[in-house]
Protein backbone atom coordinates (compact mmCIF):
# COMPACT_ATOMS: atom_id res chain seq x y z
CA UNK A 1 0.00 0.00 0.00
CA UNK A 2 2.92 2.25 0.46
CA UNK A 3 4.93 1.72 -2.77
CA UNK A 4 6.29 5.06 -3.28
CA UNK A 5 6.77 6.39 0.00
CA UNK A 6 10.50 5.35 0.10
CA UNK A 7 11.01 6.93 -3.26
CA UNK A 8 9.30 10.10 -2.27
CA UNK A 9 11.18 10.38 1.09
CA UNK A 10 14.31 10.44 -0.87
CA UNK A 11 13.81 12.49 -3.43
CA UNK A 12 12.34 15.18 -0.64
CA UNK A 13 9.47 16.51 -2.44
CA UNK A 14 7.26 15.12 -0.73
CA UNK A 15 5.88 13.14 2.22
CA UNK A 16 3.16 10.86 3.29
CA UNK A 17 0.62 12.83 5.91
CA UNK A 18 -0.10 11.27 9.26
CA UNK A 19 -2.75 9.19 9.06
CA UNK A 20 -4.91 12.21 10.98
CA UNK A 21 -4.17 14.37 8.38
CA UNK A 22 -5.42 12.02 5.88
CA UNK A 23 -8.46 11.68 7.96
CA UNK A 24 -9.16 15.26 8.14
CA UNK A 25 -8.64 15.61 4.74
CA UNK A 26 -10.49 12.68 3.56
CA UNK A 27 -13.62 13.50 6.20
CA UNK A 28 -13.88 17.26 4.37
CA UNK A 29 -14.52 15.63 1.25
CA UNK A 30 -17.04 13.32 2.59
CA UNK A 31 -18.74 16.10 4.59
CA UNK A 32 -18.68 18.58 0.71
CA UNK A 33 -18.66 16.05 -1.96
CA UNK A 34 -22.08 14.67 -1.73
CA UNK A 35 -25.42 15.58 -2.45
CA UNK A 36 -28.67 13.86 -0.98
CA UNK A 37 -32.55 15.35 -1.59
CA UNK A 38 -32.56 15.61 2.04
CA UNK A 39 -30.19 16.70 4.99
CA UNK A 40 -31.49 13.15 6.73
CA UNK A 41 -30.17 11.53 3.76
CA UNK A 42 -27.08 13.07 3.24
CA UNK A 43 -26.35 11.43 7.50
CA UNK A 44 -26.11 8.01 5.61
CA UNK A 45 -22.47 8.79 4.78
CA UNK A 46 -21.43 9.78 8.86
CA UNK A 47 -19.87 6.71 10.37
CA UNK A 48 -21.43 4.77 13.77
CA UNK A 49 -18.94 3.65 16.23
CA UNK A 50 -18.63 -0.15 14.29
CA UNK A 51 -18.17 1.13 11.11
CA UNK A 52 -15.37 3.20 12.16
CA UNK A 53 -13.60 0.46 13.99
CA UNK A 54 -14.19 -1.65 10.68
CA UNK A 55 -12.43 0.56 7.56
CA UNK A 56 -9.24 -0.85 8.40
CA UNK A 57 -6.70 0.39 5.67
CA UNK A 58 -5.27 -2.48 3.96
CA UNK A 59 -4.20 -5.82 5.94
CA UNK A 60 -4.24 -3.95 9.37
CA UNK A 61 -5.82 -6.54 11.95
CA UNK A 62 -9.08 -5.86 14.49
CA UNK A 63 -7.34 -6.01 17.31
CA UNK A 64 -8.67 -8.37 20.26
CA UNK A 65 -10.47 -5.34 22.21
CA UNK A 66 -11.97 -3.71 19.02
CA UNK A 67 -13.20 -7.08 17.40
CA UNK A 68 -14.77 -7.21 21.23
CA UNK A 69 -16.33 -3.81 21.03
CA UNK A 70 -17.81 -4.25 17.76
CA UNK A 71 -19.33 -7.79 18.89
CA UNK A 72 -20.89 -5.67 21.95
CA UNK A 73 -22.02 -3.35 20.25
CA UNK A 74 -23.85 -5.35 17.34
CA UNK A 75 -25.33 -7.65 20.55
CA UNK A 76 -26.74 -4.60 21.92
CA UNK A 77 -28.28 -3.76 19.01
CA UNK A 78 -30.38 -6.96 18.03
CA UNK A 79 -34.48 -5.98 18.96
CA UNK A 80 -37.12 -8.75 18.03
CA UNK A 81 -40.49 -9.08 15.70
CA UNK A 82 -42.96 -7.31 18.13
CA UNK A 83 -44.89 -10.87 17.34
CA UNK A 84 -41.86 -12.70 19.08
CA UNK A 85 -41.90 -14.74 16.32
CA UNK A 86 -38.26 -15.16 14.80
CA UNK A 87 -39.81 -17.10 12.06
CA UNK A 88 -42.26 -15.81 9.23
CA UNK A 89 -43.06 -17.28 5.64
CA UNK A 90 -40.75 -18.38 3.50
CA UNK A 91 -42.42 -17.72 0.46
CA UNK A 92 -41.98 -13.92 1.06
CA UNK A 93 -38.65 -14.64 2.40
CA UNK A 94 -38.17 -15.87 -1.41
CA UNK A 95 -39.02 -13.05 -2.71
CA UNK A 96 -37.30 -10.38 -0.35
CA UNK A 97 -34.18 -12.57 -1.24
CA UNK A 98 -33.80 -12.10 -4.60
CA UNK A 99 -35.24 -8.52 -4.31
CA UNK A 100 -31.96 -6.15 -4.43
CA UNK A 101 -33.76 -2.73 -4.60
CA UNK A 102 -34.97 0.18 -2.49
CA UNK A 103 -33.61 3.38 -0.55
CA UNK A 104 -30.77 4.19 -3.72
CA UNK A 105 -30.15 7.69 -4.40
CA UNK A 106 -30.11 9.16 -8.10
CA UNK A 107 -30.98 12.27 -9.60
CA UNK A 108 -31.83 14.05 -6.91
CA UNK A 109 -34.59 11.17 -5.75
CA UNK A 110 -34.77 8.55 -3.28
CA UNK A 111 -36.02 4.83 -4.95
CA UNK A 112 -39.07 4.83 -2.95
CA UNK A 113 -40.58 1.63 -1.74
CA UNK A 114 -42.95 0.24 0.92
CA UNK A 115 -40.12 -1.77 1.76
CA UNK A 116 -36.60 -2.72 0.98
CA UNK A 117 -35.32 -5.63 -0.98
CA UNK A 118 -33.48 -8.00 1.15
CA UNK A 119 -30.28 -8.32 -1.14
CA UNK A 120 -29.36 -11.85 -0.90
CA UNK A 121 -29.02 -13.05 -4.02
CA UNK A 122 -26.81 -10.80 -4.46
CA UNK A 123 -24.02 -12.36 -2.90
CA UNK A 124 -25.05 -15.82 -1.50
CA UNK A 125 -25.88 -19.01 -3.47
CA UNK A 126 -29.42 -19.89 -3.24
CA UNK A 127 -31.61 -22.55 -4.24
CA UNK A 128 -29.29 -25.48 -5.68
CA UNK A 129 -30.83 -24.80 -9.39
CA UNK A 130 -30.31 -20.56 -9.09
CA UNK A 131 -27.54 -19.91 -11.47
CA UNK A 132 -27.75 -15.94 -11.27
CA UNK A 133 -26.66 -15.61 -7.81
CA UNK A 134 -23.44 -13.66 -6.38
CA UNK A 135 -20.28 -15.08 -4.38
CA UNK A 136 -18.92 -12.62 -2.07
CA UNK A 137 -20.30 -14.23 0.78
CA UNK A 138 -20.78 -18.03 1.45
CA UNK A 139 -23.21 -20.09 -0.10
CA UNK A 140 -26.71 -20.72 1.53
CA UNK A 141 -27.52 -23.70 -0.29
CA UNK A 142 -28.97 -26.08 2.26
CA UNK A 143 -28.35 -23.81 4.93
CA UNK A 144 -31.41 -25.68 7.04
CA UNK A 145 -30.57 -29.37 5.32
CA UNK A 146 -27.12 -29.11 7.63
CA UNK A 147 -28.67 -27.05 10.51
CA UNK A 148 -32.13 -27.59 11.27
CA UNK A 149 -34.60 -25.63 12.09
CA UNK A 150 -34.53 -25.50 15.53
CA UNK A 151 -35.82 -22.38 18.15
CA UNK A 152 -32.02 -22.03 18.54
CA UNK A 153 -31.23 -22.24 14.94
CA UNK A 154 -33.77 -19.93 14.05
CA UNK A 155 -32.30 -17.31 17.26
CA UNK A 156 -28.69 -17.93 15.56
CA UNK A 157 -30.33 -17.18 12.10
CA UNK A 158 -32.48 -13.92 12.60
CA UNK A 159 -29.08 -12.32 14.84
CA UNK A 160 -26.91 -13.19 12.07
CA UNK A 161 -29.11 -11.19 9.70
CA UNK A 162 -30.07 -8.54 11.76
CA UNK A 163 -26.47 -8.19 12.89
CA UNK A 164 -23.66 -10.35 11.62
CA UNK A 165 -21.08 -8.12 13.40
CA UNK A 166 -22.89 -9.89 16.55
CA UNK A 167 -20.77 -13.11 15.33
CA UNK A 168 -18.49 -11.98 12.71
CA UNK A 169 -17.15 -8.20 13.66
CA UNK A 170 -16.29 -6.39 10.36
CA UNK A 171 -16.93 -9.35 8.19
CA UNK A 172 -18.51 -8.10 4.48
CA UNK A 173 -21.96 -8.46 5.67
CA UNK A 174 -24.19 -5.95 6.31
CA UNK A 175 -26.19 -5.80 9.26
CA UNK A 176 -28.74 -4.99 8.14
CA UNK A 177 -31.81 -5.07 10.58
CA UNK A 178 -29.68 -2.71 12.71
CA UNK A 179 -28.89 0.06 9.83
CA UNK A 180 -32.50 -0.03 9.53
CA UNK A 181 -32.19 -1.35 5.51
CA UNK A 182 -34.86 -4.00 6.76
CA UNK A 183 -37.32 -4.67 9.31
CA UNK A 184 -37.22 -7.17 12.12
CA UNK A 185 -40.41 -8.47 10.29
CA UNK A 186 -38.99 -9.12 7.04
CA UNK A 187 -35.58 -10.94 8.78
CA UNK A 188 -38.56 -13.00 10.17
CA UNK A 189 -39.32 -14.06 6.48
CA UNK A 190 -35.53 -14.30 5.65
CA UNK A 191 -35.32 -16.77 8.54
CA UNK A 192 -37.71 -19.35 7.37
CA UNK A 193 -36.70 -19.07 3.64
CA UNK A 194 -33.56 -20.42 5.14
CA UNK A 195 -34.56 -23.17 7.51
CA UNK A 196 -38.23 -23.78 6.46
CA UNK A 197 -37.70 -27.45 5.41
CA UNK A 198 -40.12 -26.74 2.42
CA UNK A 199 -37.90 -23.62 1.04
CA UNK A 200 -36.02 -23.93 -2.02
CA UNK A 201 -33.17 -23.29 -0.32
CA UNK A 202 -33.34 -26.47 1.42
CA UNK A 203 -34.34 -28.53 -1.97
CA UNK A 204 -32.78 -32.06 -2.21
CA UNK B 1 -25.21 8.62 -34.32
CA UNK B 2 -24.46 6.58 -37.18
CA UNK B 3 -25.55 3.40 -35.26
CA UNK B 4 -29.12 3.42 -33.64
CA UNK B 5 -29.87 1.74 -30.08
CA UNK B 6 -31.86 -1.13 -31.75
CA UNK B 7 -28.96 -1.70 -34.34
CA UNK B 8 -26.78 -2.63 -31.19
CA UNK B 9 -28.80 -4.79 -29.57
CA UNK B 10 -30.25 -6.67 -32.93
CA UNK B 11 -26.46 -7.19 -33.32
CA UNK B 12 -25.18 -8.32 -29.80
CA UNK B 13 -28.69 -10.86 -29.78
CA UNK B 14 -27.45 -12.26 -32.97
CA UNK B 15 -23.68 -12.45 -31.99
CA UNK B 16 -24.59 -14.24 -28.55
CA UNK B 17 -27.07 -16.60 -30.59
CA UNK B 18 -24.43 -17.65 -33.07
CA UNK B 19 -21.64 -18.17 -30.60
CA UNK B 20 -24.13 -20.39 -28.26
CA UNK B 21 -24.50 -22.71 -30.94
CA UNK B 22 -20.98 -22.94 -31.27
CA UNK B 23 -18.69 -25.91 -29.66
CA UNK B 24 -15.96 -23.41 -28.34
CA UNK B 25 -18.91 -21.95 -25.49
CA UNK B 26 -18.89 -25.49 -24.27
CA UNK B 27 -15.25 -25.53 -23.83
CA UNK B 28 -14.14 -22.56 -22.41
CA UNK B 29 -14.21 -22.37 -18.78
CA UNK B 30 -15.49 -19.29 -18.58
CA UNK B 31 -18.61 -19.02 -21.04
CA UNK B 32 -19.61 -16.18 -19.73
CA UNK B 33 -16.12 -14.65 -21.12
CA UNK B 34 -16.61 -15.40 -24.36
CA UNK B 35 -19.62 -13.70 -25.23
CA UNK B 36 -17.99 -10.95 -23.52
CA UNK B 37 -14.56 -11.23 -25.46
CA UNK B 38 -17.43 -11.35 -28.94
CA UNK B 39 -18.62 -7.84 -28.21
CA UNK B 40 -15.64 -6.16 -27.09
CA UNK B 41 -14.67 -6.92 -30.88
CA UNK B 42 -16.81 -4.80 -32.17
CA UNK B 43 -16.61 -2.00 -29.87
CA UNK B 44 -19.67 0.62 -30.74
CA UNK B 45 -17.81 3.37 -28.71
CA UNK B 46 -15.18 3.80 -31.01
CA UNK B 47 -17.83 5.86 -32.87
CA UNK B 48 -17.77 8.24 -29.67
CA UNK B 49 -13.88 9.45 -30.66
CA UNK B 50 -14.33 10.62 -33.82
CA UNK B 51 -17.56 12.49 -32.65
CA UNK B 52 -15.21 13.57 -29.29
CA UNK B 53 -12.01 14.95 -31.90
CA UNK B 54 -14.44 16.66 -33.69
CA UNK B 55 -15.87 18.71 -30.06
CA UNK B 56 -12.03 19.21 -29.24
CA UNK B 57 -11.25 21.39 -32.50
CA UNK B 58 -14.50 22.74 -33.16
CA UNK B 59 -14.32 26.82 -32.26
CA UNK B 60 -17.07 26.28 -29.14
CA UNK B 61 -18.78 27.81 -26.32
CA UNK B 62 -19.52 31.83 -25.76
CA UNK B 63 -15.88 32.89 -26.57
CA UNK B 64 -16.56 30.63 -29.64
CA UNK B 65 -12.83 28.91 -28.91
CA UNK B 66 -11.46 25.30 -29.57
CA UNK B 67 -9.85 23.54 -26.26
CA UNK B 68 -6.46 23.24 -28.69
CA UNK B 69 -5.11 25.88 -26.15
CA UNK B 70 -6.38 23.21 -22.75
CA UNK B 71 -3.24 22.18 -20.66
CA UNK B 72 -4.00 18.27 -20.13
CA UNK B 73 -0.55 18.59 -18.12
CA UNK B 74 2.48 18.01 -20.95
CA UNK B 75 1.82 21.44 -22.76
CA UNK B 76 -1.65 23.21 -24.48
CA UNK B 77 -2.98 21.13 -26.34
CA UNK B 78 -0.51 17.91 -26.04
CA UNK B 79 -2.76 15.21 -25.45
CA UNK B 80 -0.43 11.98 -26.50
CA UNK B 81 0.27 10.25 -23.12
CA UNK B 82 -1.27 13.07 -21.33
CA UNK B 83 -4.44 11.07 -19.80
CA UNK B 84 -1.36 8.36 -18.50
CA UNK B 85 -0.45 11.18 -16.03
CA UNK B 86 -3.51 12.15 -14.76
CA UNK B 87 -4.79 12.99 -11.95
CA UNK B 88 -1.69 15.31 -11.54
CA UNK B 89 -1.25 18.63 -9.46
CA UNK B 90 -2.21 22.11 -12.05
CA UNK B 91 -0.39 25.21 -10.89
CA UNK B 92 -3.18 27.01 -12.44
CA UNK B 93 -6.21 25.92 -10.32
CA UNK B 94 -4.11 24.83 -7.29
CA UNK B 95 -5.37 21.31 -7.54
CA UNK B 96 -4.92 17.65 -8.53
CA UNK B 97 -7.57 17.13 -10.98
CA UNK B 98 -8.29 13.95 -13.40
CA UNK B 99 -9.22 14.24 -17.14
CA UNK B 100 -13.18 14.95 -16.45
CA UNK B 101 -12.38 18.11 -13.96
CA UNK B 102 -9.58 19.30 -16.03
CA UNK B 103 -11.77 19.30 -19.44
CA UNK B 104 -14.43 21.10 -17.10
CA UNK B 105 -11.60 23.81 -16.18
CA UNK B 106 -10.83 24.41 -20.07
CA UNK B 107 -14.43 24.85 -20.97
CA UNK B 108 -15.17 26.58 -18.38
CA UNK B 109 -12.20 28.98 -19.12
CA UNK B 110 -11.17 28.76 -22.64
CA UNK B 111 -14.78 28.36 -24.26
CA UNK B 112 -16.69 30.18 -21.47
CA UNK B 113 -19.28 27.38 -20.96
CA UNK B 114 -21.10 27.23 -17.25
CA UNK B 115 -19.53 25.06 -15.07
CA UNK B 116 -22.91 24.09 -13.42
CA UNK B 117 -24.75 23.30 -17.37
CA UNK B 118 -21.90 21.10 -18.13
CA UNK B 119 -21.97 18.97 -14.85
CA UNK B 120 -25.71 18.72 -15.22
CA UNK B 121 -25.18 17.05 -18.95
CA UNK B 122 -21.90 15.27 -18.06
CA UNK B 123 -23.31 11.99 -17.51
CA UNK B 124 -26.12 11.16 -20.16
CA UNK B 125 -29.52 9.22 -19.91
CA UNK B 126 -28.88 5.77 -20.79
CA UNK B 127 -29.76 5.12 -24.48
CA UNK B 128 -28.88 8.49 -25.68
CA UNK B 129 -26.28 9.90 -28.25
CA UNK B 130 -23.90 10.44 -24.97
CA UNK B 131 -22.24 14.30 -23.33
CA UNK B 132 -19.65 16.08 -24.87
CA UNK B 133 -17.79 15.44 -22.22
CA UNK B 134 -17.80 11.88 -22.68
CA UNK B 135 -17.15 11.88 -26.28
CA UNK B 136 -14.02 14.41 -25.14
CA UNK B 137 -12.67 12.28 -22.18
CA UNK B 138 -13.18 8.86 -24.16
CA UNK B 139 -11.09 11.11 -27.55
CA UNK B 140 -8.34 12.86 -25.31
CA UNK B 141 -7.70 9.12 -23.15
CA UNK B 142 -7.81 7.59 -26.93
CA UNK B 143 -4.52 9.63 -27.29
CA UNK B 144 -2.81 7.86 -24.81
CA UNK B 145 -3.66 4.41 -26.34
CA UNK B 146 -0.55 2.30 -26.22
CA UNK B 147 0.94 4.16 -23.74
CA UNK B 148 1.66 3.18 -20.23
CA UNK B 149 -0.08 4.40 -16.78
CA UNK B 150 2.18 6.34 -14.78
CA UNK B 151 1.44 8.74 -12.37
CA UNK B 152 4.10 10.61 -9.97
CA UNK B 153 2.98 11.51 -6.66
CA UNK B 154 5.71 14.42 -6.36
CA UNK B 155 3.16 17.28 -5.35
CA UNK B 156 2.57 17.56 -1.57
CA UNK B 157 -0.96 17.88 -3.04
CA UNK B 158 -1.20 14.86 -5.01
CA UNK B 159 0.59 12.94 -1.83
CA UNK B 160 -2.25 14.52 0.19
CA UNK B 161 -5.24 13.34 -2.37
CA UNK B 162 -3.80 9.89 -3.00
CA UNK B 163 -3.89 8.73 0.95
CA UNK B 164 -7.42 10.57 1.00
CA UNK B 165 -8.51 8.20 -1.94
CA UNK B 166 -6.92 4.96 -0.11
CA UNK B 167 -9.38 6.22 3.05
CA UNK B 168 -12.16 6.28 0.99
CA UNK B 169 -11.59 2.96 -0.57
CA UNK B 170 -11.93 1.86 2.76
CA UNK B 171 -14.43 3.67 4.49
CA UNK B 172 -17.39 1.96 5.50
CA UNK B 173 -20.88 4.26 5.90
CA UNK B 174 -24.70 3.44 5.20
CA UNK B 175 -27.32 0.61 5.74
CA UNK B 176 -25.20 -1.89 3.74
CA UNK B 177 -22.16 -0.90 5.52
CA UNK B 178 -20.21 -1.18 2.72
CA UNK B 179 -16.73 0.58 1.03
CA UNK B 180 -15.14 -0.13 -1.98
CA UNK B 181 -13.33 -3.02 -0.62
CA UNK B 182 -16.24 -4.78 0.05
CA UNK B 183 -16.91 -6.03 -2.88
CA UNK B 184 -13.47 -5.39 -4.43
CA UNK B 185 -11.06 -7.15 -2.61
CA UNK B 186 -10.81 -10.03 -3.29
CA UNK B 187 -10.63 -12.40 -6.53
CA UNK B 188 -12.91 -14.04 -8.55
CA UNK B 189 -15.88 -12.73 -6.85
CA UNK B 190 -19.30 -11.29 -8.20
CA UNK B 191 -22.16 -9.92 -7.87
CA UNK B 192 -25.11 -11.97 -9.30
CA UNK B 193 -23.26 -13.11 -12.37
CA UNK B 194 -20.96 -9.75 -12.84
CA UNK B 195 -17.46 -10.37 -12.12
CA UNK B 196 -16.22 -7.80 -9.33
CA UNK B 197 -12.81 -6.65 -10.26
CA UNK B 198 -10.52 -7.58 -7.67
CA UNK B 199 -8.75 -3.75 -7.20
CA UNK B 200 -6.32 -4.57 -4.15
CA UNK B 201 -4.76 -6.82 -6.80
CA UNK B 202 -2.20 -4.93 -9.05
CA UNK B 203 -3.17 -6.93 -12.24
CA UNK B 204 -6.87 -6.44 -11.32
CA UNK B 205 -6.51 -2.57 -10.69
CA UNK B 206 -4.72 -2.39 -14.05
CA UNK B 207 -7.69 -3.91 -16.25
CA UNK B 208 -9.80 -0.95 -14.58
CA UNK B 209 -7.62 2.06 -15.16
CA UNK B 210 -6.61 1.24 -18.36
CA UNK B 211 -10.54 0.79 -19.86
CA UNK B 212 -12.13 3.47 -19.12
CA UNK B 213 -14.04 5.53 -20.73
CA UNK B 214 -16.15 2.61 -22.11
CA UNK B 215 -19.10 1.67 -23.91
CA UNK B 216 -21.52 0.07 -21.48
CA UNK B 217 -23.84 -2.58 -23.58
CA UNK B 218 -26.84 -2.33 -21.09
CA UNK B 219 -26.91 1.26 -21.47
CA UNK B 220 -25.80 1.72 -25.07
CA UNK B 221 -23.68 4.84 -24.35
CA UNK B 222 -19.90 5.56 -23.44
CA UNK B 223 -19.44 6.05 -19.92
CA UNK B 224 -16.45 7.45 -17.63
CA UNK B 225 -14.12 7.16 -14.23
CA UNK B 226 -16.28 9.46 -12.36
CA UNK B 227 -19.88 7.92 -13.47
CA UNK B 228 -18.38 4.36 -12.70
CA UNK B 229 -17.80 5.56 -9.02
CA UNK B 230 -21.10 7.67 -9.03
CA UNK B 231 -23.19 4.27 -9.94
CA UNK B 232 -20.56 2.65 -6.85
CA UNK B 233 -22.38 5.07 -4.76
CA UNK B 234 -25.71 4.76 -6.23
CA UNK B 235 -25.78 0.93 -4.87
CA UNK B 236 -24.17 1.55 -1.88
CA UNK B 237 -27.44 3.65 -0.78
CA UNK B 238 -25.21 6.46 -0.04
CA UNK B 239 -25.59 9.96 -1.40
CA UNK B 240 -24.82 10.97 -4.90
CA UNK B 241 -20.87 12.00 -5.59
CA UNK B 242 -20.61 15.36 -7.01
CA UNK B 243 -19.10 15.22 -10.36
CA UNK B 244 -15.88 15.96 -10.68
CA UNK B 245 -15.63 16.61 -6.73
CA UNK B 246 -12.53 16.02 -4.68
CA UNK B 247 -13.71 12.77 -3.09
CA UNK B 248 -13.77 11.65 -6.94
CA UNK B 249 -10.86 12.40 -7.86
CA UNK B 250 -8.70 10.75 -4.76
CA UNK B 251 -10.49 7.59 -5.21
CA UNK B 252 -9.32 8.05 -9.07
CA UNK B 253 -6.01 8.94 -7.99
CA UNK B 254 -6.06 5.70 -5.64
CA UNK B 255 -6.67 3.42 -8.46
CA UNK B 256 -4.67 4.79 -11.10
CA UNK B 257 -1.80 4.52 -8.95
CA UNK B 258 -2.06 1.54 -7.86
CA UNK B 259 -2.26 0.77 -11.61
CA UNK B 260 0.77 2.49 -12.40
CA UNK B 261 2.03 0.27 -15.13
CA UNK B 262 -1.66 -0.46 -17.01
CA UNK B 263 -1.34 -0.14 -20.92
CA UNK B 264 -4.12 2.55 -21.86
CA UNK B 265 -6.69 1.19 -24.43
CA UNK B 266 -9.78 2.27 -24.89
CA UNK B 267 -12.74 2.91 -25.13
CA UNK B 268 -13.18 -0.51 -23.15
CA UNK B 269 -16.68 -3.43 -23.25
CA UNK B 270 -18.41 -3.09 -20.38
CA UNK B 271 -21.53 -5.20 -19.75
Amino acid sequence: MVLGAPALIAAGCATFPDPATTRQIAETMVSEDFTAPTPALLKRLEQDRSQRICSRIGDAKLTQEEAAEVVQLARASIQYPASGRLVGDWKTGNTLAHDGAGDRIQGGRLEQRKENGGLCQNCHALAPDEINVGNVGPSLTGYGLQRGNSEAIAKLTYERIYNAWAYAPCSNMPRLGATRHLTPEQIAHLVAFLIDPASPVNKR
Amino acid sequence: MPVARSDIAVLAVVCLATWGAAPVLAQSADPLEVGRKMLAEDNPGELWIERGKTLFYQKRGPKDASLEQCDFGLGSGKLEGAAARLPRYFHDTDSVQDLESRLLSCMVRLQGFSRDDIVKRAISPAGSNGSDVEALALYITSRSNGMTMNISLSHQKEVDIYKAGEYLFYRRSGQTDFACVQCHGEASKRIRLQDLVHMTDKKGVQGVVSTWPAYRGMQFVVRTMQWRLSDCFWQMRLPELKYASDASIALTTYLHYQGNGAVIKVPGFKR
